[in-house]
């Protein structure tokens, strides 16, 4: 008798859980790659909110107001989301190059270049967007008593008149957007290295105040990182420079490729 | 038979249907007391008043920038704004996430509710009241409302700006929705709920408790200084997703008007109160060139109900309303029954911004003589003997006393030879280090593990808890532990001076150790006091006067900021400006900005200021800004057993403490299920 008392009773508690959550599981891959519009080579980023950012706002859901869907760019330039519901989708990307989406003091939309898609199966996509700063690393990081020197040549990935032409009417316009404020080797023991994974006791920033990194342009500038790294460690080494004009609120950097250094 | 039950279920039915009809049955319910009640007298009116003050945004001691309002848990004043740091709080505020009574944003719209329902119906009943109590009922009304809607704007930017009271249920919701206004438009409301309010408000609280006029012009003061220099000094602005509209910062084309306008209105605010006269620095016991003395009158300041300084309190009694800041802030010596202590460590980037301190050519302290070895003191207290006594009643150093005990803080005991003088202590392996990647605590030094140098005898002992001690025996035969009753004992227990600091601001002098509990402490918070109105007044006026306007009431700017600092810096013990043109330009700015820091620490002030200087991110602390991450610094004591002497050491605090805050995060972000389930609601632009 009680058992069927206890039966009645689950069955009424259970009920409740009665209807399954029967909507398809996200299946959707959507992947890509940023890359400079000029060389088409991809636009290394950090890995996080500093580093390029993936927006979708899926536009075929219309029961309310299209939420962000926010991811982040591999530090290659690559992005991928595999857990994408199947539909119509507005994707934008925002980093340390040209707002693809720009906008005037009033809040008019001048020039909109993000892309608009359905997202079924793998569907890829290719960003061209215009660096602000590009990186390359001269000769191989040498390593003397735990400090890594490392070589790297920062040039504009932009030219300043095309920089001005594009910016400029998003209002308030200085010349100093396109001063050079910051040049850092980050030092990170994971091969992740970046503004959001570095150790501060061996990375090094060189502030450059005002415009006077304007003569480094095109030259090599050496930098040895900080501290003593203890011998037998493995760190990476990135380096990373920005401008003083900030995407989506941020001043992200522009980044070259993580490089791994032994330290005997 | 059965035409019989028929008949009856009839007659029933109509009996029913008579009742439902029947319009004296609609009355309101007897037991519920409701507005035409509360509205009919004073003791209706302080119901409704309590209500409202009970959900008042006041940042007291049931306030922390951490968990925000409406909970007095780990209520540690300083701990976010770099003043102090503690064991559980102590990095830069960010968000609202810990928030156990949820986010501002949800909360305010309760009391606007409340204010917004005043304004509306208490006309109706206007003739109940005499016109001064009428019209002071009106002022509380829009000083509520001020005080919500600058509490919101200060986190959020632009606001839904609802002044009228929404007719719910009434009207179906998605009718009521109200979009984000722009933040000029926010700050534009926020400066005429206030002026109303003063225009409104009572000359004196006819309740201890209510606003007055001269509250009011405070807290206006205050707020125009924000708004005046978000629209100065932001950087970050954006359109909302859905409405277009720009719901942080400012458009560049107004935002220096708007900054002008903003100064001159805190400006006037403060000077009104300035020459009502009413008001005045508490200086009961202070007395000129007796730094005891004026030691003890800080301390006073903050206990005396009667204080001429204080404009607006909030006020506690036990076991109604009661905090617990004692318990969360008591030295450890001296600890009560629910274990917490230490929760406020004042940093020594706090401590250096005093004066009477020996410093280096940078501003650090001196503790290192030409040689660059320790400089030795017969007495702990020695290195602060000549301080600013304003520092004394912020900070309670090592062998200082407190409620009668000497605070007994010592990190560690040196036993090495002190012949040609002690070398600094952060040594591993002989490389002298100290820089951010150097010995984080001293238990991984030379001089505590025997190395280096030291090899073979070591030097350094230390305590790694308030119950696991090194004993060292002393030259006389005595016994002494390694670390002191209130620490420091490095990282492993952190409710110690783990800065080799303790707060002594607020904190109850005279209550017995026994009572030092949660929900036990009664002192009044003093939310608007004088000396923050003569420095709102300098602030404006060196702003305005940096901006090149005129004085707003004719009065002298470059007076009104050399009184106000002159005052305070008398009052304080503090060394006296030099002359006017310590205070002309930018680096005056800096001048007042600094005496801020020092004047109003610990008050749940200097946060908000480091936030509309919109310096938090980019200031430089000790090599880093906070927007790469920051670290702040401690002072730690040492006794050295063989020259019966004690030495400080400098550097960054053990625990690293790391403080980041990125620019946008000056501006909260909207609850996601708020921005979610509205379609004019947006969330703060590229976020």
């Amino acid at each position: 008798m009680k058992t069927i008392l206890y039966n009645i009773i689950s069955l009424i508690i259970l009920s409740g859980c009665a209807k399954i959550d029967n909507y398809a599981e996200p299946g959707e891959t959507l992947k890509g790659t940023v890359v400079d519009a000029a060389t088409g080579d991809p636009v290394l980023t950090d890995q996080g909110s500093e580093g390029t950012r993936i927006r979708m706002r899926e536009l075929s859901w219309t029961a309310s107001a299209p939420e962000n869907l926010d991811f982040f760019c591999m530090k290659e330039g690559i992005f991928q989301n595999t857990k994408v519901f199947k539909g119509h989708y507005n994707v934008r990307v925002d980093g340390a190059f040209i707002p693809i989406v720009r906008v005037d003091t009033n809040g008019d939309t001048l020039v909109d270049e993000s892309k608009t898609l359905d997202i079924s199966g793998v569907t890829e996509l290719e960003f061209k967007v215009q660096p602000f700063l590009k990186l390359e690393w001269q000769g191989t990081p040498t390593v003397e008593n735990g400090k890594v020197t490392a070589t790297v040549v920062v040039t504009r990935g932009v030219s300043p008149e095309d920089f001005k032409t594009k910016i400029e009417p998003m209002g308030n316009y200085s010349d100093d957007f396109l001063n050079v404020t910051d040049v850092r080797l980050f030092v990170s023991q994971v091969p992740y290295v970046g503004y959001r994974e570095w150790d501060n006791r061996y990375t090094t920033i060189i502030e450059y105040p005002g415009d006077s990194f304007e003569a480094h342009l095109g030259e090599p500038i050496t930098i040895t990182t900080q501290g003593t790294i203890p011998s037998g460690r493995t760190v990476f080494i990135r380096a990373a420079a920005r401008i003083n004009y900030a995407t989506e609120n941020i001043k992200r950097h522009n980044y070259n490729e993580a490089l791994r250094v032994d330290i005997p | 038979m059965k035409s019989k039950y028929y008949f009856l279920y009839i007659i029933l039915g109509l009996c029913f249907a008579n009742i439902s009809c029947k319009k004296y049955l609609d009355v309101p319910p007897v037991n519920i007391v409701n507005e035409g009640d509360l509205f009919s007298n004073s003791k209706g009116m302080q119901l409704y008043l309590s209500r409202m003050y009970s959900q008042m945004p006041f940042e007291d001691f049931k306030y922390s920038p951490a968990r925000q309002f409406f909970d007095d848990w780990l209520v540690t004043p300083g701990t976010n704004e770099g003043s102090s740091l503690g064991r559980d709080a102590g990095e830069a505020m960010t968000s609202e996430g810990w928030a156990r009574n949820g986010a501002y944003w949800v909360r305010a719209f309760n009391l606007l509710r409340d204010a917004n329902n005043l304004l509306e119906k208490l006309p109706s009943y206007k003739a109940n009241f005499s016109d001064e109590e009428y019209n002071h009922y009106i002022g509380e009304a829009y000083f509520t409302r001020a005080m919500v809607f600058y509490a919101l704007a200060k986190r959020y930017g632009g606001i839904p700006l609802v002044t009228s009271l929404l007719q719910y249920p009434e009207k179906d919701a998605a009718q009521l929705e109200v979009p984000r206004a722009t933040e000029e438009e926010t700050w534009d409301q926020v400066l005429a709920d206030y002026d109303m309010a003063i225009a409104n408000l009572n000359e004196a609280s006819p309740v201890k408790g209510y606003a007055n006029k001269y509250v009011a012009l405070g807290f206006k003061s205050e707020a125009m200084l924000f708004a005046g220099s978000v629209a100065k000094y932001n950087r970050i602005t954006g359109f909302g997703q859905k409405t277009g509209v720009r719901v942080i910062g400012f458009d560049p084309a107004t935002a220096t008007a708007a900054s002008k306008k903003y100064f001159s209105e805190a400006y006037k605010a403060a000077n009104t109160i300035i020459k009502s006269g009413k008001y005045s620095l508490y200086k009961k016991k202070w007395s000129a060139g007796d730094k005891e003395a004026q030691y003890q009158n800080m301390v006073d300041m903050f206990f005396d109900a009667s204080s001429p300084e204080n404009i607006y309190t909030k006020d506690y009694k036990w076991p109604d309303l009661a905090h617990g800041y004692d318990s969360y802030n008591i030295p450890r010596q001296l600890m009560g029954g629910n274990g917490y202590s230490a929760g406020n460590c004042p940093t020594l980037d706090f401590v250096e911004l005093f004066d009477g301190i020996a410093k280096n050519p940078d501003g650090t302290i001196k503790v290192l003589d030409n040689n660059g070895k320790y400089l030795l003191f017969d007495k702990p207290t020695d290195i602060f003997a000549d301080a600013e006594p304003r520092l004394r009643a912020n900070v309670i150093f090592a062998g200082d006393v407190f409620k009668g005990a000497v605070m007994d803080v010592r990190r560690g005991i040196y036993t090495g030879s002190v012949a040609g003088g002690i070398a600094p202590l952060r040594v591993v392996n002989g490389a002298t280090n100290y820089t951010i990647g150097g010995p984080q605590t001293y238990n991984q030094t030379d001089a505590y593990t025997a190395t280096g140098a030291f090899a073979g005898h070591k030097s350094l002992f230390l305590s790694q808890n308030g119950t696991t001690h090194e004993v060292v025996t002393l030259p006389d035969g005595t016994k002494m532990n390694g670390g002191g009753l209130n620490g420091p004992f490095g990282t492993s227990d952190l409710t110690a001076a783990f800065t080799g600091f303790m707060v002594r601001k607020w904190l109850d002098p005279n209550l017995p150790q026994e009572l030092v509990l949660e929900g036990r402490s009664e002192q009044s918070f003093i939310l608007m006091r004088y000396a923050e109105i003569l420095l709102n007044a300098a602030e404006a006026a060196s702003e305005l006067a940096l901006a090149g306007a005129a004085s707003p009431d004719g009065d002298d700017l470059q007076q009104v900021m050399y009184d106000a600092i002159t005052n305070i810096r008398e009052r304080a013990g503090a060394d006296p400006l030099t002359g006017m043109s310590e205070l002309a330009g930018e680096q005056g700015l800096q001048v007042i900005r600094r005496e801020r820091r020092k004047e109003l620490g610990f008050e749940n002030k200097i946060l908000w200021d480091i936030r509309r200087w919109r310096t938090q991110h980019s200031d430089m602390l000790n090599g880093f800004t906070q927007s790469d991450g920051a670290y702040y610094r401690g002072l730690y004591p040492f006794y050295s057993s063989v020259a019966d002497k004690w030495f400080f050491d400098a550097g960054f605090e053990e625990a690293r403490k790391r403080f980041r805050i990125t620019e946008q995060e000056y501006y909260f972000m909207i609850p996601g299920d708020e921005v979610t389930k509205s379609p004019v609601i947006d969330q703060q632009p590229g976020r």
